[in-house]
């Protein structure tokens, strides 16, 4: 039971900075789908920072675990590909439409009962999917600093400061 | 970083706040945050209305077992936490359509009702595929 108040309080958090960031609006994911207006990559990177330096500290002092998703590449390429064509379409993805709503823009309304009917077709498939694209270049739970062999602090400050020289960049563009 | 619209935060000092609430969910139940998976269990409810031996016995409803869990929570959370924020920053606004969308395609209503659904459909079609 505590488990899910902790999943609504977070949700609640997330909602209310996600609408404080302006990140849930068609106009945003789009503009930046179309290289107009950078402002959900600002988010998104700031967020991934954040965690991705918490996380790794928490990590090494033992108190968390990564929870790490195996590599397919087949059907992370397939997967990507298709997911890109269809939030270009929506405008928005499956966590922000039900912000978008939150904030009035109704027509999330139209997105959610869509991915409700898309998951379900993608459960039908699933046999399927199973033996083939789901076994199509298989590389398991694999993580960037141990493909390299170093530690992960490196890729850490790495990954920071490409992203602050990112920023940089498109506050010069007014991105 | 002030926009013109006045109650909006600078996305990095939102996104680095909610880096900080990515923090707070892995140390209070050991989760990443996530949301499409709440469309499988949520789809997976509905069929069971219907005919719950079909859904039993579907392998990816063994996998994906359909219940409320902290994800399901989370995402209704999003939506309660973006209406909190909006409503008391009188950002919150009716649509049916959104500006860049009217702009290019009208203000009809079916049309992007259409559109948005195909849309929906297909996105969570790949963010299944990729397991994200």
């Amino acid at each position: 039971m505590n488990v899910l108040i902790y999943g609504l309080i977070t949700g609640i958090m997330f909602g209310f900075l996600l609408q404080k960031g302006r990140v849930l609006r068609y106009d945003k994911q789009i503009g930046a789908l179309r290289l107009m207006d950078m402002t959900i990559i600002k988010f998104m990177l700031t967020s991934i920072i954040v965690a991705m330096v918490g996380v790794y500290i928490l990590k090494d002092m033992g108190i968390v675990k990564l929870q790490i998703k195996a590599t397919v590449l087949g059907a992370q390429v397939i997967g990507g590909l298709i997911f890109g064509l269809g939030w270009g379409l929506l405008g928005y993805c499956p966590g922000t439409q039900m912000g978008a709503l939150g904030e009035g823009r109704w027509d999330a309304v139209w997105g959610i009962l869509g991915m409700l009917v898309g998951a379900g077709i993608f459960a039908e498939f699933y046999p399927t999917i199973k033996s083939t694209v789901l076994t199509w270049g298989v590389l398991g739970k694999i993580t960037l600093p141990q493909v390299l062999g170093i530690n992960h602090w490196p890729v850490i400050v790495v990954f920071v400061i490409g992203s602050i020289l990112l920023f940089r960049w498109f506050e010069k563009k007014g991105l | 970083m002030k926009s013109k619209d006045g109650s909006s935060w600078s996305p990095y000092l939102a996104g680095g706040l909610s880096g900080l609430v990515s923090i707070f969910a892995v140390l209070t139940a050991d989760k990443f945050l996530g949301a499409s998976t709440t469309f499988v269990k949520t789809a997976g409810m509905i069929e069971q209305l219907f005919s719950p031996e079909r859904v039993s016995a579907m392998d990816y409803f063994i996998k994906e077992v359909p219940n409320i869990d902290w994800q399901w929570m989370f995402v209704v959370g999003i939506f309660i936490g973006a209406l909190l924020s909006a409503v008391t920053s009188k950002s919150f606004q009716w649509k049916a359509v959104p500006d860049m969308w009217a702009d290019r395609f009208g203000l009809n209503v079916p049309k992007r009702a259409f559109v948005a659904f195909i849309g929906g459909a297909i996105a969570m079609f790949g963010a299944r595929l990729a397991d994200g």
